[in-house]
């Protein structure tokens, strides 16, 4: 096989499988083809050319407004080392809010037009881009930072001649993950009573029934979220040509005491509960649905029906973790797992990765009667659609991990004659510990909110079901609380995830564990 | 009106007010006073919102129409239509005053008031509930009887209104089996479900439209009681804008009766005034033709469109009891109606 047909081989056995699946699931009103498809886009080139340069447009404002706030916070985080933990810490808080209580009230707050889809898309990347950044920001070999300290250059320095030009591979997978996710939360921003758009055209066609369009414009959205992914792949492949450093640093003894790491969550929690009370009063919100903290410490303590709050609360959530659980590890399986498995067999890239691709772009929407199909309507199609949320960012993370092998050490195992295997234990895995983890830890919000879409658009229960429930009857604190319950959880699967990480990296990649 | 234009006129030097809320109150002053300008400019032309419960389609064509015989601005309104959707809050816009006016339905218009919104039903739009249970020819559910071991699929949170529908009929609700769905016919055809508990003018018209004749049991025939569509107005706006009020339901009931006499052009309309909705003209057709019924009656007939009685209050009372709502006949505000109709 040439080349040429090579490439072109992949796509096109893509194809004729997914017009064998269509054929397969005829008559089921679940699936269409590719030649439907093309039928149905070649009839309404109008339509959906409005509706693509709608959600794009927003998208593109929230991937840049995103990206922008995530590149100033870890700057910032950078050059006051000390404010590293707040910011993070606060950027996971906004990064874990459900989309399920937010939309509405962002548009409540920002009324008719744009505004919540541009959020909603910036909120869906500023902390996948932040977290590999972070990571990037430190991964260089501890001499550069000597060698500045050496010419008597301080935090600015290092990060403009050192830590910038380390991150630039960390930034790139961010960006890739970002493409995606940008694209699904502007569509997402549209349920909350768009114009005009793909989400809105998603919205239509299910209740239609019109599948050839639904799966048009689930398949005009996948194709626009791989382009994107490619070409900012293709822009690291142009402009990153130096093969990555060796990181050696020594050991160190972590500085956080316990004492230290509990200050540091009350000082959380305060600025926390200061934003979110402060936030209401200053935009003056109006109580019926922006509800302050002391409503829900009432709600849950004081009110006639405290003891049936915490009741349902807690259920929903007993319901939620049985399935988030196993999603979440296996996604992270699947992922880390994939992205190994590839850099044995780089053949298998061509035909796998756009399929990953597909797979997380294609809107959860359209997918999840799909996966209800194959996996029944019981925990397995929720575990299943948790599993692909997380699946994609650690596929990615991984394989930018390892990339960042050191050539030198690569170099040395092959001078020995190591196999391609023994490369991956011995170097290439560890070398990509930290992206993993990095994205273990933005794995845990993405698992959560997979887990409450599913909830709320196929099973009908848990919290994704409380939420949606509480909204369309009003009953705004028992949404708040929701969300209240949603974040916290994030956050503390967040911080175990971190313990964990701390120690492996410690003997793996001793300059990530301290800034 | 009166405080709103003396700042206006006589705005207060901000160094009479201390530092902080001197900065706040003199922006808002400054607002106030130029919003107070701005409606003596326009004073033909008072910008009002209505709410929609849902994506633009042929269910608010009469609004629509509305708008575009140009029956509000004549009256003096410049009515933003503002769009719903799965994720988009209909109550919380009317009580901020985003919305004079909301498309609710009684039993999520009592929940809202059960949780403090200052809301009043002050227009019914759909008289019976559109509410049916779908299900296909070859295994047909055509009365309540007929649920007992059959398959449903729903969205888990209108479990309630089923239940409401065995307990009106005794059927044993314990028998039927509810299965957790997304909104779509396509559990039903694909035989994941026996029925669907849906609306009589979505999932089954696009069932029509695809060439399968699905039957429908409708809800109100079965003694399950509860407007729908019904217009939702703050105590505070009956109160101080009865004027807005008046005139956005006045246009209303011009736009429903112009659509009640030709829905085809209705949906035509809709199709034309959307064109980036994705909106399906056969769909379209066929909705506007199956929600005549549910909004026009020999009531609507006698009294105008929107209308109730209160025999129809007391049957909504009990339905939303077993619903487990408690409301009183002070949810319904006829006054705005009897204005409309009288002029």
């Amino acid at each position: 096989m040439t080349a040429l047909a090579r490439r072109a081989g992949s796509p096109v056995l893509l194809l004729a499988l997914w017009q064998l699946a269509a054929a397969a699931t005829a008559g089921q009103f679940l699936l269409a083809g590719p030649v439907a498809v093309g039928g149905w886009l070649a009839d309404n080139p109008g339509l959906v050319g409005r509706a693509l340069s709608a959600s794009l447009a927003n998208a593109a404002w929230g991937f840049l407004a995103g990206n922008l706030a995530a590149i100033l916070i870890a700057t910032v985080a950078m050059l006051w080392p000390r404010a590293l933990n707040l910011l993070s810490g606060l950027a996971l808080v906004v990064f874990c809010l459900p989309l399920v209580a937010t939309g509405p009230i962002l548009r409540v707050t920002m009324g008719p037009g744009n505004g919540p889809q541009i959020v909603l898309a910036a909120l869906a990347v500023f902390y996948t881009t932040l977290i590999p950044l972070l990571a990037g920001l430190r991964a260089a070999p501890s001499v550069w930072f000597d060698l500045v300290a050496s010419y008597g250059r301080g935090r600015l320095a290092a990060l403009i001649h050192v830590r910038a030009r380390a991150s630039l591979p960390y930034l790139l997978a961010g960006l890739q993950i970002a493409a995606p996710a940008a694209f699904l939360g502007a569509m997402v921003g549209e349920f909350t009573g768009a114009e005009r758009g793909l989400g809105v055209l998603t919205i239509r066609f299910t209740r239609d029934l019109n599948v050839p369009a639904l799966w048009a414009v689930a398949s005009v959205a996948a194709a626009v979220s791989i382009a994107a992914y490619g070409g900012i792949g293709a822009l690291g492949r142009r402009f990153l040509l130096e093969r990555p450093p060796v990181i050696l640093a020594p050991p160190r003894l972590s500085r956080g005491s316990l004492a230290g790491r509990l200050q540091g969550c009350v000082l959380l929690a305060g600025v926390t509960l200061a934003l979110w009370w402060g936030g209401i009063e200053l935009f003056g919100l109006n109580p019926f649905f922006a509800k302050r903290p002391p409503d829900l410490l009432a709600a849950l303590t004081r009110a006639p029906d405290a003891a049936a709050t915490r009741q349902a609360l807690l259920g929903a959530a007993g319901q939620t973790a049985a399935l988030v659980l196993p999603g979440y590890l296996a996604g992270l399986a699947l992922g880390a797992g994939l992205a190994v498995t590839l850099s044995l067999a780089p053949r298998l890239s061509g035909l796998v990765t756009p399929l990953a691709v597909a797979l997380r772009s294609v809107p959860i929407v359209t997918t999840a009667p799909l996966v209800v199909l194959m996996l029944g309507r019981g925990a397995a199609g929720t575990i299943a659609l948790v599993a692909l949320m997380v699946f994609f960012p650690t596929f990615v993370a991984c394989q930018h991990g390892l990339r960042q092998a050191p050539g030198q050490i690569l170099d040395i195992l092959r001078g020995y004659g190591a196999g391609g295997l023994a490369q991956l234990i011995h170097v290439r895995i560890p070398a990509m510990l930290p992206a993993f983890f990095a994205a273990a830890r933005m794995g845990v919000p993405a698992a959560i909110l997979a887990v409450t879409v599913a909830e709320w658009l196929a099973t009908g229960r848990g919290l994704g079901n409380l939420m949606t429930l509480s909204a369309s009857l009003s009953d705004y604190t028992m949404l708040w609380l929701t969300v209240v319950l949603v974040t916290g959880a994030s956050v503390l699967g967040h911080g175990g995830i971190a313990w964990i990480e701390r120690r492996v990296l410690r003997l793996y990649a001793p300059e990530q564990v301290d800034p | 009106m009166h405080d709103r234009q003396i700042p206006a006129r006589l705005p207060v030097p901000p160094a009479a007010r201390g530092i902080l809320p001197m900065t706040r109150r003199g922006v808002m002053a400054g607002l106030a006073g130029l919003a107070a300008c701005r409606s003596t400019y326009a004073w033909a032309q008072t910008p009002v919102g209505l709410q929609l419960s849902w994506l633009h389609s042929v269910q608010f064509a009469g609004s629509y129409l509305a708008l575009q015989n140009g029956w509000w601005r004549d009256a003096g309104l410049e009515v933003s239509l503002l769009q719903g959707g799965p994720n988009a809050p209909v109550e919380p816009p009317v009580v901020a005053g985003n919305a004079l006016v909301g498309i609710s339905a009684a039993d999520y218009a009592a929940a809202a008031v059960a949780q403090g919104a200052p809301f009043r039903i002050i227009g019914v739009a759909m008289q019976k509930n559109p509410f049916v249970i779908a299900s296909l020819p070859g295994n047909p559910i055509d009365a309540p009887a007929d649920l007992p071991g059959k398959r449903i699929g729903m969205a888990v949170a209108n479990t309630p209104v089923l239940q409401a529908l065995c307990r009106l009929n005794d059927v044993d609700f314990g028998a039927v089996q509810i299965v957790p769905t997304q909104y779509s016919a396509q559990p039903l055809l694909a035989g994941e479900v026996d029925g669907l508990l849906c609306w009589e003018t979505d999932l089954p018209v696009a069932m029509a439209v695809q060439g399968i004749a699905a039957r429908t049991m409708l809800m109100a025939d079965h003694g399950y009681a509860l407007q729908s569509q019904t217009y939702v107005a703050t105590d505070d706006s009956l109160a101080n804008r009865r004027r807005e009020l008046v005139a956005l339901m006045a246009g209303e009931v011009r736009g429903w009766n112009a659509y009640r006499s030709d829905t085809d052009a209705a949906a035509d309309l809709t199709v034309a005034m959307f064109p980036d909705a994705g909106l399906d003209k056969a769909v379209q057709r066929l909705q506007a033709e199956r929600q005549v019924p549910l909004m026009f009656s020999p009531l609507t007939d006698a009294h105008g469109f929107g209308w109730w009685t209160d025999e129809g209050v007391q049957d909504n009372i009990r339905t939303l009891s077993l619903l487990g709502r408690t409301v009183t006949p002070d949810l319904w505000d006829r006054s705005i109606l009897d204005e409309v109709h009288a002029g």
